[in-house]
């Protein structure tokens, strides 16, 4: 009878509402996980101005396979914030292109004033460590705010 | 006793209901200003330095030469003559000289002491021009 007569009434004890109270947990786990994850380059950025071009691409490679080299107007190179010895280039970019499994980018932060025998210098250092892909690093440059020259 | 029995009717707990929508709003921002900084520029392969020099017939190579002001001029292999440029004027230069010899090669010679804005300016041009098979060099007077 008991039986017969529950049959109708029981309700089901399983809530029908998502429970929400552990939802801040989870976003600031998310938002701590995401903080700590990020890591930045530890590279202290130099303070150049770069030459603008018009056919400036993005380059599509990842970012611990891309090694900045800085060349400041007076001519120092600076490779991982060290001030590296024009003819050193070659032999300090050598086992990081070995590391990165031949496929080591460079990318070539030169000063719009460098004179251009040291940008020649270090491209010749790098031929010699057979790091042959590079960029030269520019800002992209609009038809629009382009300067008379 | 009216008073003893009061008890106060502001809540003692703090409110957290809208907890997670306050850290939902942190990590979407977090999220959204995070601007990583991106990698642009020109693109280039240099020879390998095991690379055999190759003697390249005159006819194919076009010399851009960047003095030391910035000017540009321009010594087709075979004649010698000389033609001084704008830097407006290479990339439809060089797009009439890959259209009539594809095989041909840019080579751009810069003055050691010239400023290296002036070779990127004349890099700029010829990649807009898509030419392929370009070459620089430093201008050994």
């Amino acid at each position: 009878m008991a039986k017969k007569r529950g049959g109708f009434e029981k309700k089901s004890k399983a809530a029908s509402e998502i429970p929400t109270a552990s939802m801040a947990d989870i976003a600031f786990l998310l938002l701590i996980f995401f903080m700590v994850s990020t890591t930045f380059r530890r590279e202290q950025p130099r303070h150049l101005s770069f030459p603008r071009a018009q056919a400036t691409q993005k380059i599509d490679e990842r970012r611990r396979n891309i090694l900045h080299v800085w060349i400041e107007p007076s001519g120092d190179v600076y490779i991982n914030d060290a001030r590296i010895p024009m003819e050193q280039v070659g032999e300090v970019v050598l086992p990081l292109y070995r590391e990165s499994d031949r496929r080591l980018l460079v990318s070539l932060r030169g000063d719009r004033d460098v004179p251009y025998r040291f940008i020649n210098s270090v491209t010749e250092e790098l031929r010699s460590a057979n790091a042959v892909r590079v960029f030269f690093h520019t800002d992209l440059e609009s038809r629009l705010t382009r300067e008379r020259r | 006793m009216a008073l003893l029995n009061r008890k106060s009717k502001v809540s003692d707990e703090i409110p957290t209901a809208s907890m997670a929508d306050i850290a939902f709003l942190l990590l979407i921002f977090f999220l959204t200003t995070t601007v990583f900084e991106e990698e642009k520029g020109l693109p280039i392969v240099l020879p390998e330095a095991s690379a055999i020099e190759q003697a390249v017939s005159q006819k194919n190579i076009i010399h851009f030469l960047v003095q030391q002001d910035g000017a540009v001029v321009i010594r087709r292999g075979e004649s010698q003559a000389e033609q001084v440029v704008a830097y407006s004027e290479i990339e439809g230069i060089m797009r009439q000289e890959i259209a009539n010899n594809p095989s041909i090669i840019a080579a751009v010679k810069t003055d050691p002491d010239s400023p290296y804005r002036h070779m990127i300016n004349v890099l700029d041009e010829l990649q807009k021009a898509n030419a392929e098979r370009i070459s620089l060099q430093l201008w050994e007077r």
